[in-house]
């Protein structure tokens, strides 16, 4: 019984520890902070970058083995807040692993930029609530 | 027998199990107003309506709460996970499938607004009912806005 307890609260632990997916950064020329008023572009694997961008950085997302909040517009959301911390207005997707039989969970890998345009006017992807 | 109570106390755990999930469900209904009401609602930036507004949202994010109106300071908090207290259900009887069926749904966590050193943001209530959670938000007046005059429409006899 003993056993069983301690079986449980290492689930229990594991389980609350682990829920977020795994974010590794890599911020080469990071820009000002943006404000949460200065837009932000999705680009998609499909929608091509506009001329004339600077490279911020780089974003993975990962599944840490137990994350729940990882669906495709969850981990954008939170993209968006890494690229305004770093000065970048365009997120955009280079690689992106669906859910499948290995993991519940999206995996992307993002590139930063800052782009002094009209980032509204981009072809892009919209953000939607699940 | 024997069997026949191990096969009952197996099903009972197997069908108890999950206990934040099947009580509480993977979603939890938020319903956002505010004084004075109309005012534009975004949730992650996304535009939901005016106020009185009502969302069902996934219990396994974090969502970035924002209201917009003219006159007003925008005002924004997060809405966080907190322990969804159902879940201890699982540790009483021992249901480990709901353990792990728990935190996969969400059912694990309930939508809170966020709290900063056990404050919450100025302007805000909140409060529970049947799981459902009512935030109530008091938008403060911007004072780099002044009233430079007024129409009024004229009556013609």
């Amino acid at each position: 019984m003993k056993l069983m307890t301690k079986i449980l609260f290492l689930i229990t632990i594991i389980g609350f520890t682990n829920c977020s997916p795994k974010l590794s950064t890599n911020f080469t020329n990071a820009q000002p902070k943006l404000s949460i008023d200065d837009k932000v572009a999705f680009l998609d694997i499909e929608h091509n970058l506009p001329e004339n961008i600077i490279k911020v950085g780089k974003l993975r997302f990962q599944d840490s083995g137990f994350s729940t909040d990882c669906n495709f517009n969850s981990l954008l959301n939170k993209a968006r807040i890494e690229a305004r911390k770093n000065g970048a207005n365009i997120v955009k997707i280079i690689d992106k692993k669906k859910p499948d039989i290995w993991s519940t969970c999206y995996r992307l890998k993002i590139e930063l930029y800052r782009f002094n345009g009209d980032v509204s006017s981009l072809p892009q992807y919209k953000l939607k609530l699940d | 027998m024997k069997t026949l109570i191990k096969i009952l106390l197996l099903s009972s755990i197997l069908l108890l199990s999950s206990c934040a999930t099947v009580i509480s469900g993977s979603r939890q209904n938020v319903e956002i107003s505010s004084e004075p009401s109309s005012v534009k609602v975004y949730l992650n930036e996304i535009d939901i309506g005016k106020t009185p507004v009502n969302k069902n949202l996934k219990r396994n994010q974090e969502y970035q709460l924002t209201l917009k109106l003219e006159g007003y300071k925008t005002y924004e908090t997060k809405l966080v996970k907190k322990f969804n207290a159902w879940f201890i259900g699982n540790i009483l009887i021992g249901g480990v499938i709901g353990i792990m069926v728990d935190p996969s749904t969400g059912a694990v966590y309930k939508l809170r607004p966020e709290e900063i050193d056990k404050n919450l943001k100025s302007g805000t209530t909140y409060k529970t009912k049947s799981g459902n959670l009512y935030i109530k938000i008091s938008m403060q007046i911007d004072p780099s806005w002044k009233k430079v005059g007024q129409l009024e429409k004229s009556i013609k006899d």
